[in-house]
């Protein structure tokens, strides 16, 4: 196990090195760039100022040039500086990793929650009323965006109860329980729609599985039905799931951007888009390779998770 | 008791009560205390309103800074006759408006403790206008061309500044007295007031965290005594529109409207029926950049055709939503200081009968060899946001209209200004605010020839020649008809044709009081130092 490890962290390394050029390269072939969108509205340029800003910020050098500088960067821990903020591009993001990580987590937490446990009822109910509802819910969750939810259930709260999550970020160390009003409606949203997704797929694996000739044989034996679906033949259905499981987190960490737009929490995704269209190279370089690692990680904790879920599995040499 | 007796009572108890109800109900005595929580326009790209050219800075830091001089909160239109002194205990001009002496407050200190001084003003304008021998320059310096014709600036103690100008400018105390001008500490670093801020003003910088909030605390050393009633304010940055509404609904919020249209406010009241909703006129208009240097657009009857077919009154009740007024190049009047008679106003193109003028658009497009079988093609480009997005369309449709084949480009904010700068465009639909209503900052940023903020590329000599004019011209009727000489010719010449000027939205819990909303700038009215909560 110790060396499959090695050699995929090693493949990240690779992969990471990889995605770096891509990320540096889309950056640069997108039209405009920093000095003409900080001089933008002002009223008077001076050219020679924007040149001294170009070579203050290094966006005159050689792409290579540039692209050495940052990896030597971030291969000594330094972030850069924000071009937009002109302030270290790590006071920035640091602030914004945990927001996102909380609302990934919590999100995944209640997919996990609602889909797994809906899916198995909703196979071994197959073809009766209680799978229809939920197989109607299940569709419900993938056809409603989870911002468009979120605003539903922001506009439900206020109308009804004249509350609604708190609009700046509270942190968990200050106020847990606030902190955890503020999530739990996001999270929920969000979390509907990954759960839609991972009863579908526990669904169809649990209907697979249940057809299978040792399942029948425990049946045959006299198991008990929550023993037989629960221990056995769950664990055996889980490896498409856990392959899911990992997929949504991976879209979790970059892809919450309206989510955080619309509950106006100050998370990564949120901030990635600004960055992006502000052409704050050093943020959007560093946060896209922080989303880079994470999905690298993902995946792999993905294929380790596999070798614990189905036994057969081995990841040594035989 | 006799009937006499209860007459007389009777008489006495409706006097009373007459009186009750005519007489003039006292003004509620301000409460001290409370934290203000409100939503800018955007957040702020940074901290130092010198160095940045959006209202998203001006907004949020006013409260932290002072100026020399301010425009009165409390009056509605700003002019130079509500200039009012702040930093500045008094101020005279001496020859002929040539230099501007400003006496200065003696009992004023930096948030820090260090005491204020003639210093830190001339250090501030100097850096400004890019003085030879200023001690620092800015990364970038928006506000340059404001301060051109001061020639030097004077402190001869440590409570005198004098502004020594090269030509009579009047307007000079207007531009003084913007949310862009205010007076930056000497001892602080200048890059430090990026992402803090030390200033003289009623509040104090307590956290600012990029794209989440800027918060302020109450300044206990503001050299107005008795002020700010608040102990703090709060700027929340909220992206979203609905959330905005939302958060104000939910009583998160005490003030929203920052950015807001007509359909905003509306359903944020509707939400709340006891939300309060101010709307008035404001200093930011819909223009149309034609470049003329760019064909088919060189030809004089094609540009004429363009304006023509743009028809003013379908453009209010349609992207504008009923929430707009028309004008010249300045801000129309009542709210307005500068702008054309109204009757004027009636009369310029775009205004008359729809029908008519889109007949003759059609004449003009012919007449330059245009027409149902050989269409003009025409790219309308425009920012590819919703409150300009939203009237490009109604621009393209309009077109559509005299037979031209339009079609919309919706250009990301990072590349919007370089192709304006570029001229690289056919036809754009733009909006354009100025930190004060005075025609030497807008004429001279918007219409002078070569100014790069002069985005359709529009240039006569005689217009600049009288730019120049009204500018050093003292008498404020002749200054008027001179305003108006110029506004009248850009708008005959089609220069940058103006589709009409916008409103603003203040919507906000009865608990706020004295909420300032100025009608003719958004630029200099959140000092808040007189907004109150009654809680």
């Amino acid at each position: 196990m110790r060396g499959y490890v090695t050699k995929r962290l090693l493949i990240a390394v690779v992969t990471l090195f990889g995605m770096s050029i891509v990320i540096f390269s889309l950056m640069r072939l997108a039209p405009g760039n920093i000095v003409d969108i900080l001089f933008e509205s002002a009223g008077y340029v001076d050219q020679a100022d924007k040149k001294q800003l170009e070579r203050e910020l290094g966006v005159d050098r050689p792409l290579a040039v540039q692209y050495a500088r940052w990896v030597g960067e971030v291969a000594r821990g330094d972030l850069g500086k924000s071009y937009r903020y002109d302030m270290p591009a790590w006071r920035i993001i640091k602030p914004r990793l945990p927001v996102t990580l909380e609302l990934a987590f919590l999100a995944l937490f209640f997919s996990i929650l609602l889909g797994v446990p809906f899916g198995v009822l909703s196979a071994v109910r197959q073809d009766r009323p209680l799978d229809y509802v939920l197989r109607v819910l299940s569709l419900a969750g993938l056809s409603m965006p989870a911002f468009w939810l979120g605003m539903i259930i922001i506009l439900f709260f206020v109308r009804a109860l004249g509350w609604m999550p708190s609009i700046t970020y509270v942190s968990p160390f200050v106020d847990l329980k606030a902190n955890l009003w503020q999530f739990m409606v996001p999270a929920l949203a969000v979390g509907y729609r990954s759960s839609a997704l991972i009863m579908r797929i526990t669904r169809s694996a649990m209907l697979e599985v249940l057809r299978e000739d040792y399942i029948r044989t425990a049946w045959a034996k006299g198991q008990r039905g929550t023993l037989v679906v629960w221990r056995h033949a769950l664990k055996n259905a889980s490896l498409p799931v856990i392959t899911v499981v990992g997929i949504e987190f991976a879209f979790l960490i970059g892809g919450l951007v309206v989510t955080e737009t619309v509950f106006n929490l100050p998370g990564v995704a949120r901030y990635l888009v600004d960055a992006i269209l502000l052409r704050d190279y050093p943020v959007v370089q560093n946060l896209t390779m922080f989303i880079a690692v994470v999905v690298v990680l993902a995946n792999l904790a993905v294929d380790l998770l596999y070798a614990w879920a189905d036994p057969r599995i081995k990841y040594e040499k035989a | 008791m006799t009937p006499l007796r209860r007459s007389v009572r009777l008489a006495a108890l409706a006097l009373v009560l007459v009186l009750a109800l005519t007489l003039p109900v006292p003004a509620q005595a301000p409460k001290s205390g409370g934290v203000l929580t409100i939503h800018p326009l955007t957040a702020p790209p940074s901290l130092s309103p010198h160095e940045e050219s959006t209202i998203a800075t001006v907004q949020q830091v006013s409260a932290c800074y002072s100026n020399l001089v301010y425009f009165d909160p409390a009056k509605k239109q700003e002019s130079i006759d509500t200039v009012i002194p702040e930093l500045a205990e008094k101020w005279s001009w001496q020859d002929n408006y040539r230099n501007l002496v400003v006496l200065l407050r003696r009992d004023v200190t930096w948030h820090d403790g260090k005491p204020f001084t003639s210093r830190d003003v001339k250090y501030t304008f100097d850096v400004v206008r890019g003085a030879p021998d200023a001690p620092v320059k800015l990364r970038i310096n928006p506000r340059k061309l404001w301060y051109e014709n001061v020639e030097a600036i004077e402190a001869p103690d440590p409570h005198t500044v004098v502004f020594r100008l090269k030509r009579p400018q009047p307007s000079l105390l207007l531009l003084l007295a913007s949310g862009y001008s205010p007076i930056y500490p000497a001892h602080v670093p200048i890059a430090d007031l990026k992402t803090t801020c030390v200033g003289t003003g009623p509040y104090k910088l307590k956290d600012y965290r990029p794209g989440e909030f800027v918060e302020y605390v109450r300044n206990p050393n503001y050299f107005v005594k008795g002020r700010p009633y608040l102990d703090g304010v709060k700027w929340v940055h909220i992206k979203d529109r609905s959330t905005q509404i939302a958060a104000l609904q939910a009583g998160q919020l005490d003030v929203a409207g920052s950015g807001w249209n007509r359909t905003n406010a509306e359903t944020a009241k509707k939400g709340k029926p006891e939300l309060t909703v101010i709307e008035s006129d404001s200093n930011v208009n819909d223009n149309v950049l034609i470049n003329a240097k760019r064909a088919p657009l060189t030809d004089e009857r094609v540009r004429r055709a363009i304006n023509l077919a743009l028809d003013r009154k379908a453009y209010l009740v349609g992207p504008r939503q009923g929430a707009a007024t028309f004008g010249g190049a300045m801000q129309p009047r009542p709210s307005g200081v500068w702008g054309l008679p109204q009757a004027e106003v009636g009369t310029l193109p775009g205004m008359g009968d729809p029908v008519k003028q889109k007949a003759e658009a059609k004449k003009l497009l012919a007449a330059a060899g245009y027409g149902p079988s050989t269409p003009m093609k025409l790219t309308v480009s425009t920012r590819a946001l919703a409150i300009y997005v939203d009237t490009a369309s109604w621009m393209v449709d309009q077109l559509r209209q005299v037979g031209i084949d339009a079609v919309l480009e919706q250009i990301e904010t990072g590349v919007w200004h370089p192709k304006m700068t570029r001229l690289d465009f056919q036809v754009a639909l733009n909006l354009t605010g100025t930190a004060v209503d005075d025609p030497d900052a807008m004429f001279f940023e918007n219409y002078r020839c070569g100014s790069q903020r002069n985005f359709s590329g529009y240039c006569s000599e005689e217009i600049d020649r009288l730019m120049v004019e009204q500018s050093q011209t003292l008498d404020r009727a002749k200054r008027l008809k001179l305003v108006h000489e110029i506004d009248r010719k850009l708008q005959a010449e089609g220069a940058r044709p103006i589709l009409g000027w916008g409103k603003q939205y203040a919507v906000y819990w009865p608990r706020v009081k004295a909420f300032p909303q100025h009608e003719n700038s958004i630029f200099n009215v959140s000092r808040l130092q007189d907004v109150w909560l009654d809680k």
